[in-house]
């Protein structure tokens, strides 16, 4: 009996975990995969298609625009990583009101998306500061129209992940950085390194482990990326769709389309791609620890 | 917890497996979360000239007395308790709904009513609602948005043609009582209808050569005069196309049959239809439009920039001079207001908003009696007096507060108020996987508009992609 309680106590304070866990993740994510094999409006009961959603995605040019632009949307990532450590390294020194700086830096990290986006959706209005100030210096004779041309939605979004996260990530970077033994800075100035070799040297390798961290959560982040497309289109995804990733074109076809089931099918794929991304982030975040 | 909700939390759920496998003591990033709680946070699409008005508190008149004469439902349930949700009137109009409720209860003992308001999240709520089955027994649709048809379609609200006597529908317009038709039954007691009218900016108007005399009365003027504020008064015009169904404002606009007489075959690229983007291609072309208004989904979007006073115009509800008023008085001081132009149909329009019953009502006459007494002449004139919204039925517009002058711009259109609303009318047949094929539509529109197809090209794509919608 005694053994038998030893064994059971474990799990009796795992306990609440788990329930809520299932019922909020287990269970929703079974519910999905049901019901991507349905036709379900959301208003009236889920009808069995089988896979005739998963069909149709093969045939849905938008469904591949959509992926095609969540895979450019990783772009942000190595431009994140690299500003996000040249920031690390500008602030990682002693000077009087530095912490002043690096307070100002996160402060996008702390600010709600949604009021970011409105923020950026108002600086690229046509009658918006960019503008304004292109006019006021006379590099443009009419106002541009930003967010409805095509070819900039998504550029625009990007840009505003980038600075909203480089604050975030090079706090990552500067708690890296004062991990690194300062011995080794004064090896490498004996050796004959300048500042540029120093870092080349010293810094990067000693960051691996935060470099590679930072590239598996900004790269989810990129490919989960919603909020930006959100506001920044109206809600619209771009004109001709110039703006639509795949958890934006997943929430269009469920809560605007009402096509849940056809929605579940996508929530499917997108399952696929990240449990993919995942699976090659972590076997390079083994390898970086190994070797770090 | 119902099935709407366990979809929206496994939607993001199954967007964060991959992200919780990777590390499971990885922290969450702090930037770009947003598919984790966007699906369920994501406000409905909300045009700003739906809700009477935002700005304005009115004045809690005395309350008016039960009436007999209002009780004109029969055989209302004794003992029943309906459910009843409103779009975007509280906490603005809470003395009178809470008013007339009392009202209502007085004129019909026995009924007790739960009111609810609803507002960015109504339509989630709702599909939230109807799929638990606990959906409330009387529900304020938009027609203009297409809410009644879209419900009714999918046979959730109860049809009203038998059940109510003809006496009864006498007191609405006829072409309210029709406005949405389904399969020619109709769903929804005709409530608040607004006007469509031009909000005008007369400054930049007067730089263009425009005054409010001179605005266009159908929408073949625009072109031109959209040309003009462009040469002229170096601003763009905010026009904006009915992106959640574009079919109908082809019809109103353009006049295009849209659907075959026997609604097997999808007809909108015909010379009309062809004739009807045409336009709009051609002043995309030649950037006299805002794009970002143009197909923006968000009402507000052109509102805002026509409250900054950056455009020259803008289609909208007399109500929202007053936000106008509120924020910028400058614009205020030059506000005109027409009438929105009249397309090929030269069909002004449909309603605004309406009453229905859910399908499953436990208590079907008292919740038609319920829609019934808010959309009734009394309730409606009382409504009226309050913001300028208009009412649904002949004989309200006989009190004397509509033949009174009006003495805010906001106000202008009352007199002729009967007049449009009397014209109104749902021309639009009832389309087979409407959003499927508003959103093939929408796609063949950019495509035109933006993308460099031709407009013939482009809508024969759309209709024989929505054709094969049509089982």
């Amino acid at each position: 009996v005694t053994t038998l309680r030893r064994r059971l106590i474990p799990y009796l304070f795992l306990a609440p975990a788990l329930v809520l866990l299932g019922i909020f993740v287990v269970y929703p994510i079974i519910a999905v995969v049901g019901y991507s094999f349905t036709d379900f409006d959301i208003v009236t009961p889920p009808v069995p298609v089988g896979l005739d959603n998963y069909r149709a995605l093969l045939d849905d040019d938008s469904f591949w625009l959509s992926i095609q632009h969540s895979l450019i949307y990783l772009i942000v990532t190595p431009i994140l990583i690299v500003l996000s450590i040249c920031l690390a390294i500008v602030v990682n020194r002693a000077m009087r009101g530095i912490h002043i700086f690096r307070a100002l830096y996160f402060v996008p990290a702390v600010s709600g998306s949604i009021a970011i986006g409105l923020a950026w959706t108002w600086l690229f209005d046509r009658n918006g500061f960019i503008n304004s100030v292109l006019l006021s210096w006379g590099l443009i004779d009419t106002p541009v129209q930003w967010l409805a041309n095509p070819s900039m939605v998504l550029p625009i979004a990007m840009l505003l992940t980038i600075w909203a996260g480089v604050g975030y990530y090079s706090v990552i970077f500067l708690a890296g950085l004062q991990n690194i033994p300062e011995e080794l800075y004064d090896a490498a100035r004996i050796d004959g390194c300048n500042d540029i070799q120093k870092h080349r040297h010293v810094s990067l390798p000693g960051l691996r482990p935060q470099i590679t961290f930072v590239a598996v959560i900004s790269s989810l982040a990129a490919l989960k990326v919603f909020d930006e497309i959100y506001v920044l289109t109206g809600k619209t995804g771009g004109i001709l769709d110039s703006g639509v990733t795949i958890v934006f074109y997943l929430w269009k076809q469920a809560f605007v389309i009402g096509e849940a089931g056809y929605a579940s099918a996508v929530a499917m794929a997108l399952l696929a791609i990240t449990l993919v991304f995942s699976i090659v982030n972590v076997r390079f975040l083994e390898r970086g620890q190994g070797e770090a | 917890v119902t099935s709407r909700k366990l979809l929206a939390a496994g939607l993001a759920m199954v967007v964060l497996a991959g992200a919780c496998s990777s590390a499971a003591a990885t922290p969450s990033p702090a930037p770009s979360t947003a598919a984790t709680t966007a699906p369920t946070t994501a406000p409905a699409s909300q045009p700003a000239s739906e809700a009477p008005s935002e700005s304005v508190a009115p004045a809690s008149p005395t309350p008016l007395a039960a009436d007999p004469a209002e009780a004109v439902i029969p055989n209302v349930e004794q003992g029943a308790e309906i459910g009843f949700w409103t779009f975007y009137l509280s906490p603005t109009f809470d003395p009178y709904i809470k008013d007339t409720i009392a009202r209502f209860e007085a004129t019909y003992p026995g009924v007790k009513v739960k009111w609810e308001d609803h507002q960015a999240s109504f339509k989630d709520d709702l599909n939230n609602a109807f799929n638990a089955k606990t959906a409330p027994d009387v529900i304020n649709l938009s027609v203009s948005e297409g809410w009644v048809s879209e419900y009714a379609g999918k046979g959730v609200l109860l049809p009203l043609d038998d059940k109510v006597d003809q006496k009864v529908k006498d007191v609405y317009f006829p072409g309210l009582w029709k406005e949405q038709l389904i399969d020619g039954v109709n769903f929804q007691f005709p409530w608040y209808q607004g006007l469509n009218v031009e909000l005008l900016n007369t400054a930049i108007l007067e730089k263009a050569g425009f005054t409010a005399e001179t605005f266009p009365k159908t929408i073949d003027g625009l072109p031109a005069l959209c040309q003009a504020v462009k040469d002229k008064a170096a601003s763009l015009c905010t026009i904006r196309l009915t992106i959640s169904d574009l079919l109908a404002q082809m019809v109103y606009e353009g006049n295009v049959k849209v659907l075959s007489d026997d609604g097997k075959k999808f007809t909108f690229d015909s010379p009309e239809g062809v004739a009807w983007l045409q336009m709009y291609v051609d002043m995309v072309k030649a950037g006299t439009v805002d794009n970002t208004v143009l197909t923006t989904t968000d009402d507000r979007v052109g509102l805002n920039a026509f409250i900054a006073g950056g455009s020259p115009f803008y289609a909208s509800g007399p109500n929202l001079a007053r936000q106008v008023k509120d924020q910028n008085a400058t614009l205020y001081e030059n506000l005109g207001m027409v009438q929105t132009p009249l397309g090929k149909s030269n069909v002004s329009g449909k309603g605004l908003m309406s009453l229905s019953v859910k399908g499953d009502t436990k208590y079907p006459n008292a919740s038609i009696a319920l829609a019934q007494f808010f959309t009734n002449p009394r309730a409606m004139v009382e409504f009226a007096k309050l913001v300028p919204v208009y009412p649904s039925s002949q004989s309200a517009f006989e009190d004397p507060f509509f033949a009174s002058a009006p003495a805010a711009i906001e106000d202008s259109a009352r007199p002729i108020a009967k007049d449009i609303i009397a014209t109104y009318a749902d021309i639009v047949p009832t389309v087979p996987e409407k959003a499927k094929v508003n959103e093939i539509v929408r796609k063949a529109i950019e495509s035109a508009l933006f993308g460099g197809k031709g407009a013939q090209e482009a809508l024969s794509g759309a209709v024989a992609e929505a054709n094969g919608l049509i089982k």
